[in-house]
């Protein structure tokens, strides 16, 4: 620092940024920015790694999936043609479409009804509501499973492990997404909303319908969301609730495993829906991008 | 008229009391009965202590002790690096972030088991159909078994739950005070640790919840990836439900559940709306 050579504007010595303290670390900045970018994009890798193993499985035409024996479609092809996988397939879509609509709809539904809670007993019902959420999905599925287990002693219900055990602990998991995706949203509206569609002579119901759900259609469609996702991936829930022969893919999934045969197809399918998914999400976002441009919106 | 809406909670109430705490005081009062299976309560009811005898079991000490620190190394590594994707993604310039959170949890519509078993494939260069499609004969390896398969299944699982609730709270921070920590004379680093980071806490705190617990008491994910060497405590509590020994797994079943009850407590003192879940 002494040996610097001081700089003269027009015969006047001026100072340096330096000079008053300022270090300069834009190089770190900029070395920091290209290591937090490489290992940003590693996780995003990491967390795709077996979505992409399993492309990778489901393009293979060794069907014990030791090796890379040739490049086939005819797992994409099969798709359908084992029984066993269909009925599994077919259940998931049972199970987590009925799950899915039925909560958005009660979901909805309860989450206006805490937003016009005050105070502690809010405060009580948003404590339940975090239960299904975060309790361990074990122990969910023990819970549910007890409770059936005691049901199922009442005559005439000794059947009732399967479908509708599995749809009750699907919409009980998917509830609280629901309303915890509606409830932000619901407290965006403009509380005089409500009362001018009041005043102006509609019914509480309808004003719910025509004027409160279209102003949080956002959240309810990403609770939506959320509800299909967790339903369809869920595995241990299910595993409990199931009962009667009734299965659902991750079921077949767990038992196909145990025994080592795993059919190729099942790979096929779940590379169609994650990437069908993706796709879908894209040229969604893709048209609504447009559609601003269109109609001059900037955000 | 606000009372009127108010009543479509009520329903609500009930279902949680019936599907969230009524199972939770049975399976405490199953962790006290003498029932050799299953609910099979034909030879009366008896109350004893023996269960708990199953506590002090070295195999399951060691399947607790090993599933809070997976669980705890989990989520350290999970809070480093969600922290970072879900920083770098509100500093980015994409118009629609939300987006890119969406496709964070896409994996999630591929079954979770079969992702699992994939990684297993993976992990072990017998039978490695990647491996063998790039042409590496040569790789010989199996971390199938070790700690480091288990928490690595854990932590790509379960890393989007961190990146979100940490993004949410990031983007609820006024951008006015980051400003004014700038013209206060903070340099960035410094407005990152003092501003920033304190700000987002929440954040990281939900997060940890989200991803804690899952891996806490998971059982598919030791289990294929752990090979039978690793045992967490998720893999025992099946197995006793497995062999009908109902009271003990209610027993352990009620320790998780006092585990995530206290994790509950967090969040509603932490976050009174319970809102920053999502």
């Amino acid at each position: 620092m002494k040996n610097q050579e001081i700089k003269y504007i027009d015969g006047v010595p001026v100072a340096r940024l330096q000079d008053y303290g300022y270090r300069d670390f834009s190089i770190l900045h900029k070395i920091w920015k290209v290591v937090s970018t490489i290992l940003v994009y590693i996780v995003i890798f990491l967390v795709y790694l077996s979505v992409l193993i399993i492309a990778v499985k489901s393009f293979n035409a060794d069907t014990a999936q030791s090796e890379f024996t040739k490049f086939t479609f005819d797992h994409y092809i099969n798709m359908f043609k084992d029984a066993s996988l269909s009925y599994a397939i077919s259940n998931t879509f049972k199970i987590s479409l009925v799950a899915t609509i039925v909560s958005t709809v009660a979901g909805t539904l309860i989450a206006v009804g805490i937003h016009y809670l005050f105070g502690k007993k809010r405060q009580y019902i948003m404590m339940l509501n975090n239960i299904p959420l975060l309790n361990a999905d074990i122990v969910t599925g023990i819970s549910i499973m007890l409770i059936f287990s005691i049901v199922m002693r009442i005559p005439g219900l000794q059947y009732i492990f399967g479908f509708p055990t599995m749809l009750v602990a699907h919409v009980y998991f998917c509830l609280p997404y629901v309303i915890l995706n509606v409830l932000p949203k619901l407290k965006e509206i403009d509380p005089n909303m409500m009362d001018a569609a009041l005043d102006l002579g509609l019914k509480p119901h309808k004003a719910l319908i025509k004027v409160i759900v279209p102003a949080i259609k956002s959240g309810i469609f990403a609770g939506l969301i959320f509800a299909f996702t967790m339903s369809f991936d869920d595995f241990v829930i299910s595993y409990y609730t199931t009962g009667n022969g009734f299965n659902n893919l991750s079921i077949w999934i767990y038992s196909s495993i145990g025994r080592k045969s795993l059919k190729p197809q099942v790979y096929a399918f779940s590379t169609v829906i994650t990437f069908g998914a993706m796709a879908l999400l894209l040229i969604a976002n893709f048209l609504s991008s447009r559609k601003e441009v269109k109609h001059g919106k900037k955000k | 008229m606000n009372k009127k809406f108010a009543r479509l909670s009520t329903p609500y109430l009930y279902w949680l009391y019936i599907l969230a705490l009524f199972p939770a005081l049975f399976m405490f009062v199953l962790m006290f009965l003498d029932i050799p299976e299953g609910l099979d309560v034909s030879n009366g009811l008896k109350f004893t202590l023996d269960n708990f005898k199953q506590l002090t079991e070295p195999s399951t000490l060691i399947a607790f002790g090993n599933s809070f620190l997976y669980a705890f190394i989990a989520t350290i590594l999970s809070i480093v690096f969600g922290y970072l994707v879900a920083f770098r993604l509100f500093r980015s310039k994409f118009k629609n972030k939300f987006l890119v959170l969406v496709i964070l949890i896409l994996p999630m519509w591929t079954n979770i088991l079969l992702r699992t078993e994939s990684l297993a494939g993976f992990l072990n260069s017998n039978g490695n159909v990647v491996l063998s499609l790039f042409g590496i004969e040569s790789a010989d390896f199996d971390l199938l078994g070790t700690p480091f398969a288990v928490i690595f299944g854990l932590f790509v699982t379960y890393v989007p739950f961190m990146v979100m609730p940490i993004f949410n709270s990031l983007e609820k921070i006024d951008k006015s005070i980051e400003e004014a920590a700038l013209d206060l004379g903070l340099t960035h680093t410094q407005k990152f640790f003092k501003v920033i980071l304190p700000m987002s806490s929440k954040g990281i705190v939900t997060g940890s919840i989200m991803v804690f617990l899952p891996c806490l008491s998971g059982f598919a994910i030791p289990e294929i990836l752990g090979r039978g060497n690793i045992v967490l405590i998720g893999n025992v509590i099946e197995a006793s439900f497995k062999n009908m020994s109902y009271t003990i797994g209610s027993l352990l079943a009620v320790i998780i559940l006092v585990v995530i009850l206290l994790s509950i407590f967090v969040v509603s003192k932490i976050d009174k709306e319970g809102e920053t879940l999502l």
